[in-house]
């Protein structure tokens, strides 16, 4: 019986080891992707990837020849196929979960991208924590050819460089795998995604002389917001209506505006903090949007003579004429979106939807095409002061000729 | 002649009072294991018995002028002390056969039983003997035997001479606050340590004799009313049935009475230091002190145990809890660390950050193994040095971590045969092995490391995962003495919990282990010190 049983025990011991190492890769058979890009080329997609090279990216030794990643392209009937085409020129099959920026190439984003993010959703591979990005009149093969300083591999720079502008300089919005298609498919919002430039020479901004220099000649740049209706790109937002944008949906963690004083200069002031409420009423069977909007701010430099900050009277001038520059930005954007677009980004449809479910059921056939650009929209900012910065009044005010 | 005929008759009569107690346990081997009242043959049936073995002394005496000896004095060489010998015995008894030579004219009668007395009367610390077995055993004990012509008895004087380490500092359980003294080879020296700390009349020593022919002194220990009676019985039991021919150091004795057999993890805890058995035994546990070792055992043992450092006690309360915890950050590290570096890195590339991938990655571009035969070569290796360092003389030790720093730290990652961070991993393993304070403890984990990495090479985290369910659930299955190993975490006793992961301060800890001991377990009032001080 003991017998029996251990041998049974010594079976099962074996067979485990049989199954064992099953779907197991070392760490120097990946090849890690860091950035991936896809084009429309006619019918076919062309998937761009570009892969880290860790020797170079980690290495101890400074000045190495080689480049820090390099760039694998392959076509395919579907996304899939390509990538799987790729072990053709690669030899390590691509690894996708460090994946840290997807580019879609604007004439791709203009057909269409809802296709694609399926793929990215259902394989297992992908992570959804990777930024999404359009390029901006480039293809996105050609924006993964550029050599970046600071940060050695290009994809790092997009994702780091992504994450603060979002953060410190509000135009930018990082819009993840799973946010996008959360945007996507609620029936009162539109998605946006930030865009991607490539500033400068880009023939030199493929080479290593793009980093060679102290002043990079190429360089890639995010610029303004792709307005997308459902999954196709219909247009752009530029820097102060992306701004306008971010402080409409509450997004804006921390910025820098700026007021005119009454002589020459201007008075900046550091955002600190921002909230956004936004209500849906129904006046005369029409909806309208109540949008409160709550500033906090520091003064961050004065650029004029005659301001007197130790005076309440100032600050509380400050404020409301910052109020009203506010309230003019976010009014410009929804009217030019209103106007040009005709695509409910902001998510007021979402607001209507939640408070006013019944009326939303009647009105979601023509929000877009009605009611959305007559949507009339009631403003109301708070803007305070809460800080003058280390110092006082400003030195300007000593200074005589 | 004369006084052989007496002596026959006194003899006689003895044997017959003799028979009048009840005999002890055999009576059919009490004919030829009693001695008899031929002095002469007495020596002889004990040479026989002794094989002319060279140490053992005979010195056959002749008193009161007869030229036949009547007085035998033996004792082994080197355990018996030659100059207490002189003192307390050999001079006794020349002068009393001084003394019986001057008599000798009154004719007084020379009877055995009379000379007992007379040299008894001079001793401190003797016993009678009265069978070969008891003899033999007191003699190879230390111990002087006098056996007189005409008397069917004999004595046994206690004369230890023999070389005692001594109780010396500890060597495995050390301590930066706390008694340095450890326990010693001599069990009587071991007792007293314990006494010495413990002055309770409860305190209670059962001792007897294990090995068939080690005749080793084995003790228990416990205090009456504290410890828990079944576990006494049990203990006693267990000790009853041991039937080898050797018990050379406690190890013996912990592996026969054990619990359970197959299992890596130690169900019967071992100390050198006195003051960590004087604790346990206030905690209502019983202790088994081997003569021939400073290693004492203490029973039941509980998994947190060999957690617990003496120190923990003596130093603050805050201090012991944060030492404790790191302890058990410790265990998962020193059981894990290699397995989980294996698991994530050959199967869960995704759980790594980006930037430590690449580094991780850059670092194994040249290695020609799997992760897996890595981490194998690098803790075997480990474990190899660290056993040389153990054997090796110890002004030779040293040689061994100059091998091992260079060896493993530098050259087998410069070859490009180990990676850099898997040397970290080792050595991180390694440290974190070392905090244990029990040695069987520790090495029970990193043997146990071997098999995890297994799993982990073939399964990635899953294969973690089952393991450590499979241990978790071992360690529960085990009973030490009856007692739950995991206590008190499985069973969960809240009231534990205040001396498992953190110890609270003394005079939070009102009672011992409810585990253990359900009587009498309040260990002081319930009063914090400032309210008594008021």
């Amino acid at each position: 019986m003991k017998r029996i049983s251990a041998l049974i025990l010594l079976n099962l011991a074996v067979s485990l080891l049989l199954s064992g190492c099953w779907s197991r890769r070392e760490l120097n058979d990946l090849a890690i992707a860091v950035a991936a890009g896809v084009d429309k080329v006619g019918d076919r997609y062309r998937l761009s990837v570009q892969v880290a090279i860790p020797g170079q990216v980690a290495s101890k030794k400074a000045g190495s020849s080689q480049a820090p990643a390099t760039l694998y392209t392959a076509e395919g009937d579907t996304l899939f196929e390509a990538a799987r085409r790729m072990t053709q020129i690669s030899p390590r099959k691509i690894y996708f979960p460090h994946l840290r920026v997807f580019l879609i190439g604007e004439s791709m984003a203009r057909q269409g991208i809802a296709e694609i993010l399926d793929f990215l959703l259902r394989d297992h591979e992908f992570r959804t924590d990777f930024f999404l990005v359009v390029t901006r009149g480039v293809t996105a093969e050609e924006t993964l050819k550029i050599m970046t300083p600071l940060e050695t591999i290009p994809a790092n720079k997009l994702f780091n460089s992504l994450q603060t502008a979002a953060k410190a300089w509000s135009p930018s919005k990082a819009v993840t795998l799973d946010e996008l298609i959360n945007d996507l498919i609620k029936e009162g919002k539109h998605p946006v995604l930030t865009g991607l430039e490539i500033s400068g020479d880009r023939n030199i901004g493929q080479t290593k002389e793009n980093i060679l220099n102290i002043y990079t000649p190429s360089q890639l740049q995010y610029s303004g917001l792709a307005v997308f209706k459902l999954d196709k790109l219909i247009g752009w937002l530029d820097e102060k209506d992306s701004r306008g944008y971010r402080f409409l949906i509450g997004e804006v963690k921390s910025s820098v505006g700026f007021e005119r004083c009454k002589n020459q200069g201007k008075v900046v002031l550091e955002i600190l903090k921002t909230n956004t409420k936004t209500k849906g009423k129904i006046v005369d069977s029409r909806p309208e949007m109540d949008i409160k909007v709550y500033v906090e701010a520091n003064v961050a430099s004065v650029e004029c003579r005659g301001l007197d900050l130790t005076k309440p009277e100032t600050i509380t001038e400050l404020e409301t004429r910052m109020e009203e520059k506010v309230t003019g930005l976010l009014e410009s954007v929804i009217a030019k979106v209103q106007k040009e677009y005709k695509v409910d980004i902001f998510g007021f449809g979402e607001v209507l939807r939640r408070s006013h479910p019944r009326v939303w059921a009647k009105m979601k056939e023509d929000w877009n095409e009605y009611y959305f650009p007559n949507l009339k929209t009631h403003i109301q900012v708070d803007y305070t002061i809460r800080r003058n910065g280390t110092t006082g009044n400003s030195f300007l005010n000593e200074l005589k000729e | 002649m004369r006084y052989r005929r007496k002596s026959n008759q006194f003899t006689n009569k003895t044997q017959a009072s003799a028979k009048e107690p009840p005999s002890p346990a055999k009576p059919e081997s009490s004919s030829s294991d009693i001695l008899n009242c031929n002095l002469k043959a007495n020596l002889q049936q004990i040479k026989k018995m002794l094989g002319n073995s060279t140490d053992i002394i005979i010195r056959e005496v002749p008193v009161s002028g007869s030229k036949e000896p009547s007085i035998a004095v033996i004792y082994t060489d080197g355990l018996a002390d030659p100059k207490e010998i002189n003192n307390s015995i050999m001079r006794p008894i020349s002068s009393i056969s001084e003394g019986y030579k001057d008599g000798s004219s009154c004719s007084s009668p020379l009877d055995g039983q009379h000379l007992l007395d007379d040299i008894t009367s001079g001793l401190k610390d003797f016993s009678e003997v009265q069978d070969y077995t008891s003899l033999l055993h007191d003699l190879l004990s230390g111990d002087t035997i006098l056996i007189f012509e005409g008397l069917n008895k004999g004595i046994s004087v206690s004369t230890p001479g023999w070389k005692d380490r001594g109780v010396t500092e500890t060597s495995a359980e050390n301590v930066v606050r706390g008694p340095r003294e450890a326990f010693s080879e001599s069990i009587r020296t071991n007792t007293a340590l314990v006494r010495r700390k413990i002055k309770d009349p409860d305190l209670r020593l059962e001792t007897q004799q294990i090995g068939r022919r080690t005749q080793t002194n084995v003790s228990i220990m416990f205090i009456q009313g504290i410890a828990n009676e079944k576990i006494v019985q049990e203990v006693r039991d267990r000790l009853a049935v041991i039937d080898v021919d050797g018990i050379l150091e406690s190890g013996y004795i912990e592996e026969i009475i054990q619990d359970k057999t197959l299992t890596p993890f130690p169900t019967i805890y071992n100390t050198e230091r006195p003051d960590v058995v004087a604790a346990e035994l206030l905690e209502g546990k019983v202790v088994i002190l081997v003569d021939g070792t400073p290693f004492v055992l203490v029973v039941p043992a509980l998994f947190v145990s060999f957690l617990h450092a003496a120190e923990d006690y003596y130093q603050r309360a805050d201090i012991s809890s944060f030492l404790r915890m790191l302890r058990y950050l410790s265990i998962f590290i020193s059981l894990l660390a290699p397995s989980l570096y294996v698991a994530i890195s050959t199967f869960h590339q995704e759980m790594l950050p980006t930037q430590l991938l690449f580094g991780l990655a850059s670092q194994r571009e040249q290695i020609p193994f799997p992760a897996f035969v890595e981490a194998l070569l690098m803790e075997l290796t480990f474990e190899i040095l660290r056993e040389a360092g153990v054997r090796l003389p110890k002004n030779i030790g040293s040689a061994i971590s100059i091998v091992g720093t260079l060896v493993i730290g530098q050259a087998a990652v410069e070859a490009g045969i180990i990676s850099a961070a898997m040397v970290i991993v080792v050595a991180t393993t390694a440290i974190s092995s070392f905090v244990l304070p029990s040695f069987n403890m520790s090495i029970a984990f990193r043997m146990l490391r071997f098999p995890l990495m297994l799993l982990a090479g073939s399964f990635g985290l899953f294969g973690i995962f089952i393991g450590v369910t499979t241990l978790i659930l071992h360690l529960c299955s085990l009973r030490s003495f009856g007692i739950p190993y995991m206590a008190p975490f499985a069973p969960l006793i809240p009231d534990g919990q205040k001396d498992a992961i953190i110890r609270l301060p003394h005079w939070l800890l009102l009672t011992r282990p409810r585990i253990i001991n359900k009587k009498n377990m309040t260990r002081r009032k319930s009063t914090p010190p400032e309210k008594s001080r008021e």
